[in-house]
C-alpha cells in the first residue's frame, strides 16, 4: 500500500463506509417523500455524490446501473463546465438533457453544490425517472422534440430562492403536474439529506475537504478493478449481433470488439449501425454505463463504485451511430438498445471467461409500459410499470425468475396499481416452459394481464399504452448448448399488438404482457434428473418438455422420474 | 410460598437465562444454562428445577412466567416450519415467488434469493375477485374452495395461509374461506391475511401471512408443551410471551400470531433499557447489546423505544438489505449489525483491514478459546490489548490462550499489513468500535437524536468492554452498566406491558373521509384488542392509543399521527390537516398546505399498564472502593496508543458511592467494564456503574 497516504487503511475503511451510509440515507428518503409509484414502489432512481472536482465518490446501493453510470459522466461534465467560484450555497440545478445525462428526457437530474466553511466541497446529485415528462409518449417518435420537455442545466433554486418560472414551465408541459412537482421536491429533499450528512461528517472528522479522501478511495478502487481485469486473458474479443426493430422496423446491427490489454479494456463499436429514425437511439453515456456494468458485474462485483472503477474501462463508438447518437435523435426508448450492451459484452467474452457471465435475460431490455388516460370522472391519470423477465443461467446456477437486468428496479404491487389507476390486473404469474433449457435452466418469464374495466367505473376511452420493451422476435439466447428462453408477447384481446407505437384501448379490453424467459447454460441433457423432477413438480417445466428437451421421462401419476427410461432416452438423444 | 414471584426466561442461541424476582423484597435470583435446541422447553424445565433446588416451592408462588424465545426465528431460518399451503386469488399464486423483483445487489449477477416458505405446488388459486375499493366482482364459490382444500390436504399440508387480492379493503371472501375450512378441516392450522396483516401491498401481506402459517403449528405445539410442563411442575400462574413490539401477550395470542414474536429475544434488552431510562429519567438512552455474533442497538427517548412496521427475516446474504423475507408487523426499531466478540478480522481485496460481519461463532470460536480457531477475532484483540483477563473469563471457568490470539493476529493481520501485532489488535478493536459508531450515529440521527447527548446502556458479554470506545467515538458523555449486564436483558420481561397492536388499511382523502365510518373502524379495532387482551387475563382498565397514517395524495409512504382518544367525529378536518402539516414539516423541512392529503391506515395499541418493578439496593452500605481493588494490569490506552497501568476491580465487592477513576477495569462473571483515562465511574445504591466521560 502507498506509504504517502494521508489516511491509514483503517480510517479509510471507516470513512468510506460512512460515505456509503450517507448516500443510502438519501436514497431511503425518496421512498418516504416521492409521489409516483415508479419511484416509491419501483425504485427507478439513483442518488450519488462527487468531490469538489466532480469525480464520483459514491452511489446508492439500490441504484439503477444505467442512470448511475451515465450520470457519473454527465454530472462531472456539468460541474467542470462552470468555474467552481460561480456556485453559491443553496443553488439547485435541474437538467434532463439526454446527451449530458442518462439518455432520455424522463431521467431528470437535480444537482446541488455542498458548501462547508464557505467553500464548495462536494456535489450531490440524483436522477429520478419521471414517468411523465410530457410529449408524445411512444417509441416511434422521429426526433427528441416530440418526446417531451427538454431542460438544459438551469437553476431551480438560485442561492436558495425558488425560480418560479422554471417550475411553471415544467408544470405546463406535463400531464400530471402535481406528481411531477412532488417528485422534484422529493429530489431536492434527497440532496438536502445527503448534504447535511456530508457536512456533519466533515465536521465530525475535522476534515475541510473530501478531495484527499476521494484521491485515496478512487486510487484503491482503480487498483482493485485493474487487478480484476488482469484475470481476463489478453486479446480481442469480437461480437456481432442484431437487436430487433419494433413492429415492422429493421433490425439494428451492433458490432463490437472487447480489447483486453493487461489491466485496460477498450470496447470498440466500430461498424455498428447508424442512428435510426425512431426512439431507440442511445447516447454515449448510457451505452458506456451498460458496457461498464458488464465488466464490473462479471469481474469485480463486490467493490463499491466510484470514478476509480470506470478508469480502466474505455469505450469508442462512432459519432452518429445508434450507440452514440447525435442530437436531435429520438431517445425515449433507449433501453431497448442500451440494455443489450451488457449481454453483448458477455457474449464477446463468453468463451474466454465462461465462469463469470450469464446467458441472455428476459429482463433485457427492461419491459416498460406507460398507461394514461382519463378516469370516469374526467381526471387525468398516468402511470408506468417496469417488468422483469427470467434471468439467464450461469455455469453453476439456474437463472432467477423475473429480474430486471442489467437495469434494476422493482415491480409495482398489483394493489397499488389498482388503487392508483382505473385498471384491473387479472394475473401476474410465471410462465411454464418459458425458461431456456440447459444444464442450468434460465429463469422463467412472466405474464401480466390487465383489463380495462367496463361498466360504471370504466375510464373515459381511450386508455393509451406505450410499450418500451423487446424480445418479441428474438428470444434471450442460451450459452454453451443451453437453449433460448421463450419470447416476449404483447396481445390485445388475444391478438398480437404492435409494440412499436402507441396503442389505444377501450373498456372491456384485455391486454397481455408476457416477458421473456432467461437463456439456459450448458446442455439440457446434462441437467440433474432430480432438478428436472423438481421443475416438473413446481410446474416450471411441463412433463412434455421434460421429455422432449431434457430427456427426462416423468411418470405422470407419481410425478417422479423413470430413471431407466430416462437413461435410455438420454442416450438415444445424445446419439442423434 | 406465597404468590409474590415473577420469573423471566430468555432462550438465546447459546444460553437460556433466568431471572426470578421476588416482588415483596425486590430481590432477584439468576440462572444460566445451555439452550437445548431440539426441544427448548427442556432447558426451561432444567432451569426451573435448578431454581427450585435453591428456593424450594417458589414455582407454586410464581404469578407470572414471562418468556422470550428465538424458536420462531430459528424455525424460519432453518426452514423447520410446517408443510404449508396457500389459497389465493386466481392469477396470483406466484406473488410469493416474484416478490418485488428488485435485485438487492445491482452489480452481482449471481445473487441468491430466499426460497418462498410455501412451494409453488402448494399454492392454489380460486376464482374470486374484489376491487381496490372493496366491490365484489367475482363472488367466492364454496364448492371450489372445498375442492382446492381437499387437494391441499391430500398433499399433506399441516397449515394453511389465505391471502386474496384487495382483502385489506374487504375481507369478506377470506372470512368465507375461513368458515369453510373450519367446517371441513377443523383441526387444520389456519392463517388469514385479514387477521394477520390487513394492509395494502400483496407481496408483503402474503409473505407475512405465509410466515405466520409456516410457524404456527410449531409455535402452538411448543407453547402448549411448555405450558403443560410448567403445570406439572406446579406452576399455577399466568404464562406470557414477549412480542417483537415490546409488549407481552398470552400464549393463545402468541399461538395465533407467531409472526409477532419473531424478535422476541433481542427485544428484551431494549425493554430493560426503557425501564432504566424511565427509572433514572434519562432523556436519550442508547441501548447497546453486544454479544458474540451481533450488536443490537436502539435509541430510547424518554424511556420509549421506537416501533417500526417492517423488517426482514432469513436473509440469504446476512447483512444485505433486501435479501430476506419482509415481515410487516410492529417491531421495536432496533438495529442489528455483524459486530460481536466473535467477529473475524481479515485483510480484504483492497488490502484494507476488515472486521466482521462473519463470526467465528461458538465453534471453533476466537483463536484464544484454543478450540482450533485460526482467525483473529475481536475477543482475541481485546485479550491482547489487556482488556480481558485470560484467567478470569466467565469468572475463571474458561481459560483463554493469549499466545494463540497473538499468533492469529500476527499471521493474518500484522504481517500482511506490515505492522506490529499490537497495532493490528488496536486496529481491530478500533475498527469494530468505528463500525458500531457509524451504525449508531446513523440510527440515532434517523430517530432525531444527538449522539452527544445519549447515555449508553451496555449489555451483553462484549458490550461493557466496547462501550467506552464507542462512547468516545460518538461523543456520548455517559455510560450506564446495569447490574447483571450479562443476563440483564431478561429483566426487561418484568417491565413490559401487556399490549397488542392492530392496524387496518382504509384509503380515503381527508376531504372525502366519513369520520363516523372511521370511528366505527377504530371501535372495531379496539373491540378486537379487548378480546385479545382478555385472553391474557386480568380485569384492570385498558389503555387505547390511536394512530392515523396519512400522506399527500400520490405519495407512497405515510406519516404517523398519534391522536387523542376522543370519538373521531369530534375532530375537525382542519385540525387533522394542520397536525399533519406540522409533523411533516418537522420531518422533511417543508410542507405543502395546498397539496391534498389522505388517510391510508389506522392503528390502535391496546395495553394494560405494566406492573411496577422495584430493583433491590446493594446489600453492603460500605463506601470502600479499595476493598474491591484486585490489582493493576497493563492494558492499551486508546488515547495514548500504548500500554499503561489500569486498576482492576471486582464488581461484586464495590459498595455504593464508590468512585473509580480511569484508567480502570471492573470485572464481573459475565462481562468486563473498561474505563479509559477520561472516564470516572461511580456505583449507585442499586449497583449500577455510571461512567462519566470528559472529552
Amino acid at each position: 500500500m502507498t506509504s504517502t497516504s494521508k489516511f491509514d487503511p483503517i480510517t479509510l475503511e471507516i470513512l468510506w463506509r460512512r460515505l456509503i451510509s450517507i448516500v443510502d440515507e438519501a436514497d431511503a428518503s425518496v421512498a418516504r417523500t416521492a409521489f409516483s409509484s415508479l419511484l416509491r414502489d419501483a425504485h427507478d432512481y439513483t442518488c450519488m455524490f462527487t468531490d469538489s472536482r466532480g469525480r464520483e465518490l459514491v452511489q446508492g446501493t439500490f441504484c439503477t446501473p444505467g442512470q448511475a453510470g451515465a450520470m457519473a459522466l454527465g454530472v462531472k461534465r456539468i460541474i467542470r463546465g462552470t468555474p467552481l467560484e460561480t456556485y453559491s450555497p443553496g443553488d439547485v440545478i435541474v437538467v434532463n438533457d439526454p446527451w449530458l445525462l442518462a439518455g432520455h428526457l424522463n431521467d431528470v437530474c437535480v444537482l446541488s453544490p455542498i458548501f462547508y466553511k464557505e467553500k464548495p466541497v462536494a456535489f450531490t446529485a440524483c436522477v429520478f425517472h419521471h414517468s411523465d415528462i410530457g410529449g408524445r409518449v411512444s417509441s416511434d417518435n422521429r426526433e427528441v422534440y416530440e418526446e417531451g420537455l427538454f431542460i438544459p442545466p438551469v437553476k431551480l433554486y438560485d442561492a436558495g430562492i425558488l425560480n418560479e418560472s422554471v417550475l411553471e414551465i415544467i408544470r405546463w408541459n406535463v400531464r400530471t403536474p402535481e406528481e411531477v412537482t412532488g417528485d422534484l421536491r422529493s429530489q431536492v429533499a434527497a440532496n438536502h439529506v445527503c448534504a447535511q450528512k456530508i457536512i456533519e461528517m466533515l465536521s465530525d472528522e475535522g476534515l475541510s475537504t473530501l478531495d484527499d479522501l476521494a484521491d485515496e478511495i478512487i486510487a484503491r478502487t482503480e487498483q482493485s478493478m485493474r487487478s480484476a481485469i488482469q484475470s481476463i486473458p489478453n486479446g480481442s474479443y469480437p461480437f456481432e449481433g442484431v437487436i430487433e426493430g419494433s413492429g415492422k422496423r429493421d433490425d439494428i446491427e451492433i458490432k463490437l470488439t472487447v480489447n483486453v490489454a493487461d489491466s485496460d479494456i477498450l470496447v470498440d463499436f466500430t461498424g455498428t449501425a447508424p442512428q435510426v429514425d425512431w426512439g431507440v437511439n442511445v447516447v454515449y453515456n448510457f451505452t458506456y454505463a451498460y458496457v461498464f456494468m458488464a465488466i464490473k458485474s462479471a469481474f469485480d462485483p463486490e467493490l463499491p463504485i466510484n470514478e476509480g472503477a470506470i478508469r480502466p474501462v474505455k469505450m469508442a463508438a462512432p459519432e452518429g451511430s445508434v450507440v452514440n447518437c447525435s442530437f436531435p435523435a429520438a431517445v425515449a426508448a433507449r433501453m431497448q438498445v442500451g440494455h443489450f450492451m451488457t449481454e453483448m459484452v458477455f457474449r464477446a467474452l463468453s468463451a474466454a471467461t465462461p465462469d463469470h457471465i450469464i446467458a441472455g435475460s428476459g429482463g433485457t431490455p427492461a419491459q416498460t409500459n406507460i398507461f394514461y388516460g382519463k378516469r370516469s370522472n374526467g381526471k387525468p391519470w398516468h402511470t408506468m410499470i417496469i417488468r422483469g423477465g427470467g434471468l439467464g443461467a450461469g455455469k453453476n446456477q439456474d437463472g432467477h425468475h423475473c429480474a430486471i437486468f442489467p437495469a434494476n428496479g422493482a415491480n409495482t404491487p398489483v394493489e397499488i396499481l389498482e388503487s392508483d389507476t382505473p385498471l384491473l390486473v387479472e394475473s401476474r404469474e410465471l410462465l411454464c416452459d418459458s425458461g431456456g433449457a440447459g444444464n442450468h435452466r434460465g429463469g422463467l418469464g412472466r405474464r401480466m394481464q390487465i383489463r380495462v374495466p367496463d361498466g360504471e367505473t370504466a375510464p373515459i376511452p381511450p386508455v393509451a399504452i406505450a410499450v418500451q420493451a423487446g424480445r418479441f422476435q428474438y428470444p434471450p439466447k442460451g450459452f454453451f448448448e443451453g437453449r433460448s428462453g421463450a419470447k416476449a408477447g404483447f396481445l390485445i384481446n388475444g391478438n398480437p399488438g404492435d409494440p412499436g407505437g402507441l396503442t389505444f384501448t377501450n373498456p372491456g379490453d384485455v391486454i397481455t404482457f408476457d416477458s421473456a424467459g432467461g437463456g439456459g447454460f450448458g446442455a439440457p441433457l446434462e441437467r440433474d434428473i432430480a432438478a428436472v423432477e423438481k421443475d416438473v413438480k413446481y410446474e416450471y417445466v411441463s412433463i412434455a418438455q421434460a421429455e422432449k428437451t431434457y430427456g427426462v421421462v416423468i411418470d405422470s401419476k407419481s410425478g417422479g422420474a423413470d430413471i431407466a427410461a430416462t437413461n435410455a432416452l438420454r442416450m438415444k438423444m445424445r446419439n442423434l | 410460598m406465597d404468590g409474590s414471584f415473577r420469573l423471566g426466561c430468555d432462550i438465546g442461541g447459546t444460553f437460556t437465562d433466568f431471572v426470578l424476582v421476588d416482588d415483596e423484597t425486590g430481590e432477584f435470583q439468576t440462572h444460566k444454562c445451555l439452550t437445548t435446541p431440539s426441544d427448548p422447553s427442556d432447558a426451561v424445565d432444567e432451569g426451573v428445577r435448578q431454581l427450585e433446588n435453591r428456593m424450594p416451592g417458589f414455582l407454586a408462588g410464581t404469578e407470572e412466567f414471562i418468556h422470550g424465545t428465538t424458536l420462531v426465528i430459528n424455525a424460519i431460518i432453518e426452514r423447520k416450519g410446517a408443510v404449508t399451503g396457500l389459497i389465493t386469488t386466481q392469477g396470483f399464486r406466484d406473488v410469493l415467488e416474484l416478490g418485488r423483483e428488485i435485485r438487492y445487489d445491482a452489480y452481482d449477477i449471481f445473487s441468491e434469493y430466499p426460497e418462498p416458505l410455501i412451494p409453488r405446488f402448494l399454492r392454489r388459486e380460486i376464482n374470486e375477485r374484489i376491487t381496490s375499493d372493496g366491490r365484489i366482482i367475482i363472488p367466492v364459490d364454496a364448492d371450489e374452495v372445498g375442492n382446492v382444500l381437499e387437494k391441499l390436504l391430500a398433499e399433506g399440508i399441516q397449515s394453511l395461509a389465505v391471502c386474496l387480492i384487495n382483502s385489506y379493503e374487504n375481507p369478506i371472501h377470506e372470512k368465507k374461506i375461513k368458515d369453510i375450512v373450519a367446517q371441513a378441516a377443523p383441526e387444520l392450522s389456519l392463517s388469514t391475511s385479514f387477521e394477520v396483516l390487513p394492509q395494502i401491498r400483496e407481496y408483503e401481506r402474503t409473505c407475512t401471512t405465509a410466515t405466520n402459517a409456516y410457524v404456527k403449528p410449531i409455535t402452538s405445539r411448543y407453547l402448549n408443551n411448555l405450558s403443560n410442563r410448567l403445570d406439572s411442575l406446579g406452576f399455577k400462574g399466568k404464562l406470557f410471551i414477549m412480542l417483537s413490539s415490546g409488549g407481552i401477550t398470552s400464549v393463545e395470542t402468541a399461538s395465533r400470531f407467531p409472526v409477532r414474536i419473531i424478535e422476541s429475544g433481542p427485544t428484551a434488552a431494549v425493554i430493560a433499557s426503557q425501564f432504566y431510562g424511565k427509572m433514572f429519567a434519562i432523556k436519550d438512552m442508547f441501548c447497546f447489546d453486544m454479544g458474540g455474533t451481533t450488536a443490537k442497538s436502539c435509541l430510547i427517548q424518554n424511556g420509549q423505544a421506537g416501533l417500526v412496521s417492517t423488517f426482514e427475516v432469513g436473509r440469504v446474504q446476512r447483512f444485505k438489505k433486501g435479501s430476506g423475507l419482509p415481515i410487516q408487523v410492529p417491531v421495536v426499531d432496533l438495529m442489528e449489525i455483524g459486530a460481536g466478540g466473535g467477529s473475524i478480522a481479515k485483510i480484504n481485496r483492497m488490502g484494507l483491514l476488515q472486521v466482521g460481519p462473519e463470526s467465528a461463532g461458538a465453534d471453533p470460536g476466537p483463536a484464544c478459546y484454543g478450540m482450533g480457531g485460526e482467525n483473529p477475532t475481536v475477543t482475541d484483540a481485546d485479550l491482547v490489548l489487556g482488556f480481558l483477563d485470560p484467567d478470569y473469563f466467565l469468572g475463571g471457568t474458561m481459560q483463554l490462550e493469549k499466545n494463540a490470539a497473538k499468533e492469529a493476529l500476527k499471521n493474518k493481520i500484522a504481517e500482511p499489513l506490515g505492522t506490529p501485532t499490537i497495532e493490528a489488535a488496536f486496529g481491530i478493536h478500533d475498527l469494530i468500535n468505528e463500525t458500531m459508531a457509524a451504525a449508531a450515529k446513523t440510527h440515532i440521527a434517523e430517530k432525531g437524536g444527538n449522539p452527544n447527548l445519549v447515555t449508553i446502556s451496555a449489555f451483553g458479554g462484549a458490550g461493557p468492554v466496547h462501550a467506552y470506545g464507542l462512547a468516545k467515538k460518538i461523543g456520548a458523555p455517559r455510560i450506564l452498566v446495569p447490574p447483571l449486564a450479562g443476563v440483564g436483558s431478561a429483566l426487561g420481561f418484568f417491565t413490559a406491558p401487556v399490549a397488542f397492536d392492530l392496524t387496518r388499511s382504509h384509503r380515503v382523502t381527508l376531504d372525502d373521509a366519513d369520520f363516523a365510518k372511521i370511528e366505527e373502524l377504530f371501535r372495531a379495532l379496539e373491540k378486537e384488542g379487548i378480546d385479545i387482551l382478555q385472553e391474557a387475563g386480568g380485569q384492570q382498565a385498558l389503555a387505547f392509543e390511536r394512530t392515523i397514517m396519512m400522506r399527500f395524495v400520490g405519495q407512497g409512504a405515510e406519516t404517523d399521527l398519534v391522536i387523542d382518544n376522543k370519538p373521531f367525529i369530534e375532530w375537525q378536518k382542519e385540525d387533522i390537516r394542520s397536525a399533519f402539516d406540522e409533523i411533516y414539516e418537522t420531518l422533511y423541512g417543508r410542507t405543502y398546505p395546498e397539496q391534498p392529503v389522505e388517510f391510508v391506515t389506522f392503528k390502535v395499541r391496546v395495553s394494560r399498564p405494566g406492573r411496577s418493578f422495584q430493583l433491590p439496593k446493594l446489600k453492603t452500605a460500605e463506601k470502600d472502593t479499595a476493598r474491591g481493588k484486585k490489582g493493576v494490569r497493563q492494558a492499551f490506552s486508546l488515547k495514548q496508543k500504548e500500554f499503561i497501568p489500569f486498576d482492576v476491580y471486582e464488581r461484586a465487592l464495590l459498595g455504593p458511592d464508590s468512585v473509580i477513576k480511569g484508567p480502570a477495569i471492573i470485572e464481573e462473571r459475565e462481562s468486563t467494564i473498561v474505563i479509559g483515562e477520561d472516564g470516572e465511574a461511580r456505583i449507585d445504591a442499586f449497583g449500577f456503574v455510571w461512567i462519566d466521560i470528559s472529552s
